[in-house]
């Protein structure tokens, strides 16, 4: 049934195996890259405004892991903007001049937030409060711009539009504003922008709910918990609110993709939801709960709304029946743990409004320490949701993942992959043995005072050079 | 070189300006970074070599990252101002990339472990690590130049490995040029003495190597040549032959002024000349600029993109080297 296209592309395989890879691990590093500076300034405006001596160190804590964090995004997305090259060669060749425009803005917006983020970081003591404050505060626009970047060029990939294509495919004319905004953009800049700030925000809380399991109850671990989750508590009911939108919008832009998500074959009306459960090749489902109707409803306000099924389309020209599955489990995984950290914000935020103090249930913050890892989970699953749900296309409905694949062979690029998995496999435990290292040495530290960055590889230089050290 | 097919157009050609200068960025400012990796390298494991390691681990913290930078934005300028070119170079030339990012993320990670590890082999281990990637990435980033630059796209050619040997003589130069700087301004004068010899002899092995490169060019690319030696990438030429000598001339005398601006420059020069002399031609005889440019929305959008990074990112980047080389972001406790 499918095409067998990894005949006539042998480097096919590895290659999607190790854009996925190298894409998976670079979307981990992405929630605290984009949204960490501003819980920073939070924290640190709260710093200045209450002259709060604890706030501010709580900051220049965090600022640390700011910037080890983008050290280590920096070196992942140097790699990924090559394998554009080394692995998906035509791609670029034949969209670059439409699709490589979020990717300029991305590269610049990046540039600004390397140089801001050293500023920031080295200008604790040297630079007056309010100054290093207000030079800190290009750090969310500059996070921001770079998130639209690429997903402008995400969403080009989604929905293209604004270009002329030629005789042979070519580009031959470029409306910027209409390549740039495209259709999906509105819902996936939103979707992913809360996503991260609410990932970051349950991540950092998380460390602080752990504190709280292990009996510390003073005014550093509640500032420290409370701010961070606090906005993350804020933006989760909201984020239903625009997967919903977007997830409408799919079935409308990307068809063939909605009915992977919600593994519809047939094209029907009263569409049931199908929660967990997997789709086979002739389209009967097996394992699941199938709620009647509810996909139509979700859809459409109506138990008459017509969803398209996946057999409404060639078998060339949709996910295949794998690819399908695993949009439709990531993609439950996604709005199940999404609803769980929902009702876990509202569960706090009824706590903050009504007994006007932070919860005391031992059980709240066993949730909130698991909030961290399950919103990242929900970050890598809704990416998996729209990469594999958009297979076989690299451009939606216009270039084919197999069209624009390299020509290398295809040892060569599993050599290059199982190279990379060893170094990205060191670089994580560098990472988080560099992390682990940091939390012993600020609960020392918190006894005898002492500065936050000494011995970080990318922290200020500790007090003088002296020779012989 | 022939000239005068594809009549020039001022904003392809100011795209292609910026895209030099990008590559020039990274040359110089990523050069001086790998070369300090080199004499990491070569600095062995006598006490003597441990506090010229020290040093260099003290100068590169806080600005080597930032470098990076440089190199995204050539790729996204390729990609999008390009995308012919990025694919033609891409196709053929992808082992030559592999290898100089495999360099990348290679140092990048143990130069952070370098500063985790506690036992000394692995300390060692690190330090090796660090120093053979800084190896990689200058020489495979340049044998690329050196492959596009012959007109063949050959991933492993003669004037590819010219180009990396150039590449790994010049950022050794400029690394001990901006060492000997940082020696001084952390009042270190055996070390400013170890660094003076080191770039002297680097210097040496630029002129030897430089030279090297011309007799392969003449021999693979005689069209290049000629442009380089009589036509427009002879003032850049000229730059560097009177440049290198003379910032390695003041570093020997210690006369401590205008060093690194020339060594910036000397450097910068070499990579302007191969460039110029190729222009119009992207890949000699294959793809010239016009022929190889994005459509004009796009290219305006690039030159808009490329304004405000001059207004906003210029003056951003000033003042973090500033205050860098200034020690003003020092932690103040010692």
């Amino acid at each position: 049934m499918d095409v067998d296209v990894d005949a006539l592309e042998p480097a096919l395989l590895p290659s999607r195996i190790q854009m996925a890879f190298t894409l998976a691990y670079h979307v981990l590093l992405v929630p605290l890259g984009v949204a960490l500076p501003s819980l920073t300034l939070l924290m640190e405006g709260i710093g200045i405004y209450r002259k709060d001596p604890v706030a501010l160190k709580i900051a220049r804590r965090w600022s640390v892991v700011m910037a080890v964090q983008f050290a280590v995004g920096a070196v992942t997305g140097t790699i990924l903007s090559f394998e554009f090259g080394i692995l998906w060669p035509r791609l670029m060749g034949r969209f670059g001049a439409a699709m490589g425009l979020g990717f300029a803005i991305e590269g610049w917006a990046f540039f600004l937030e390397a140089i801001f983020i050293g500023i920031y970081l080295y200008g604790w003591n040297r630079l007056r409060p309010r100054t290093h404050f207000l030079l800190g505060l290009v750090l969310p626009p500059a996070g921001l711009l770079g998130a639209f970047g690429v997903l402008a060029s995400n969403s080009f990939m989604n929905t293209p539009g604004g270009v002329t294509l030629g005789a042979n495919g070519q580009v031959t004319d470029v409306d910027v504003m209409g390549a740039l905004f495209t259709r999906a953009l509105g819902h996936e800049f939103w979707h992913f922008l809360v996503a991260l700030y609410l990932t970051a925000g349950f991540m950092v809380a998380s460390v602080y709910a752990v504190a709280w399991l292990r009996g510390r109850r003073d005014h550093y671990q509640r500032l420290a918990f409370a701010v961070p989750f606090t906005v993350a508590a804020l933006l989760t009911p909201w984020q239903l609110l625009i997967g919903d939108l977007a997830a409408r919008a799919m079935a409308e832009d990307q068809p063939q993709k909605f009915a992977a998500m919600e593994i519809t074959w047939q094209t029907r009306d009263h569409n049931p939801e199908v929660v967990l459960g997997l789709i086979d090749d002739q389209g009967e489902i097996h394992l699941g709960l199938s709620i009647p109707a509810l996909d139509s409803i979700l859809v459409g306000y109506s138990p008459n709304t017509t969803v398209r099924g996946l057999s409404a389309f060639p078998a060339d020209a949709r996910p295949t029946t794998v690819e399908a599955n695993i949009t439709h489990l990531a993609f439950d995984t996604m709005v199940g743990l999404g609803s769980v950290g929902a009702a876990l914000s509202v569960w706090y935020l009824w706590v903050i409004w009504r007994r006007r103090r932070l919860p005391d249930s031992r059980w709240f913050y066993r949730l909130a320490a698991l909030a961290g890892v399950g919103a990242y989970v929900c970050v890598e699953a809704g990416w998996i949701t729209t990469e594999v749900g958009r297979q076989p296309w690299i451009v939606y409905d216009t270039m084919r993942v197999s069209e624009a694949v390299t020509d290398a062979p295809a040892s060569f690029v599993w050599s290059m992959l199982a190279a990379l998995v060893v170094v990205y496999g060191v670089i994580a435990y560098f990472f988080i043995t560099l992390l682990l290292r940091l939390s012993a040495r600020w609960k020392r530290e918190d006894l005898r005072e002492e500065a936050p960055e000494v011995g970080v590889p990318y922290g200020p230089r500790s007090g003088k050079f002296e020779t012989g050290a | 070189m022939a000239r005068g097919r594809g009549s020039s157009r001022p904003v392809p050609d100011l795209i292609a300006f910026v895209l030099l200068l990008a590559i020039t960025a990274y040359s110089t400012a990523g050069g001086v970074d790998f070369g300090a990796g080199i004499w990491d390298l070569m600095a062995g494991n006598s006490p003597r070599g441990r506090e010229a390691r020290a040093l260099i681990d003290h100068a590169m913290a806080p600005v080597w990252e930032v470098n990076n930078v440089w190199l995204v934005l050539a790729i996204v300028l390729t990609w999008t101002g390009f995308p012919i070119l990025f694919q033609k170079v891409f196709s053929s030339l992808y082992p030559l990339f592999t290898f100089a990012l495999l360099g990348l993320v290679l140092r990048g990670a143990f130069f952070a472990f370098r500063h985790v590890a506690e036992e000394p082999r692995a300390h060692r281990i690190a330090d090796v690590v660090f120093g053979l990637s800084s190896l990689l990435t200058p020489f495979f980033f340049a044998a690329s130049l050196g492959a596009i630059a012959s007109g063949h796209l050959v991933p492993f050619s003669p004037m590819s490995v010219a180009f990396g040997l150039v590449s790994l003589a010049a950022t050794a130069f400029s690394g001990a040029s901006f060492l000997v700087g940082d020696a001084r301004r952390y009042g270190a004068p055996e070390l400013v003495v170890h660094f003076q010899r080191r770039t002297v002899v680097a210097a040496a092995a630029l002129i030897a190597v430089g030279t090297f490169a011309l007799g392969v060019i003449w021999w693979q690319a005689p069209d290049l040549l000629r442009s380089m030696l009589a036509g427009k990438g002879l003032p850049f030429a000229l730059a560097t032959m009177i440049l290198t000598p003379l910032a390695t001339f003041l570093i020997w005398r210690g006369i401590f002024r205008w060093y690194r601006v020339l060594t910036v420059a000397a450097v910068g020069s070499m990579v302007f000349a191969w460039a110029f002399a190729q222009s119009p031609y992207l890949v000699p005889g294959q793809l010239t600029i016009s022929q190889a440019i994005a459509p004009p929305p796009t290219q305006v959008l690039l030159l808009v993109v490329a304004a405000v990074v001059v207004l906003v990112i210029g003056p951003a980047m000033g003042l973090l080297y500033y205050l860098d080389q200034r020690s003003a972001l020092e932690s103040p406790e010692s």
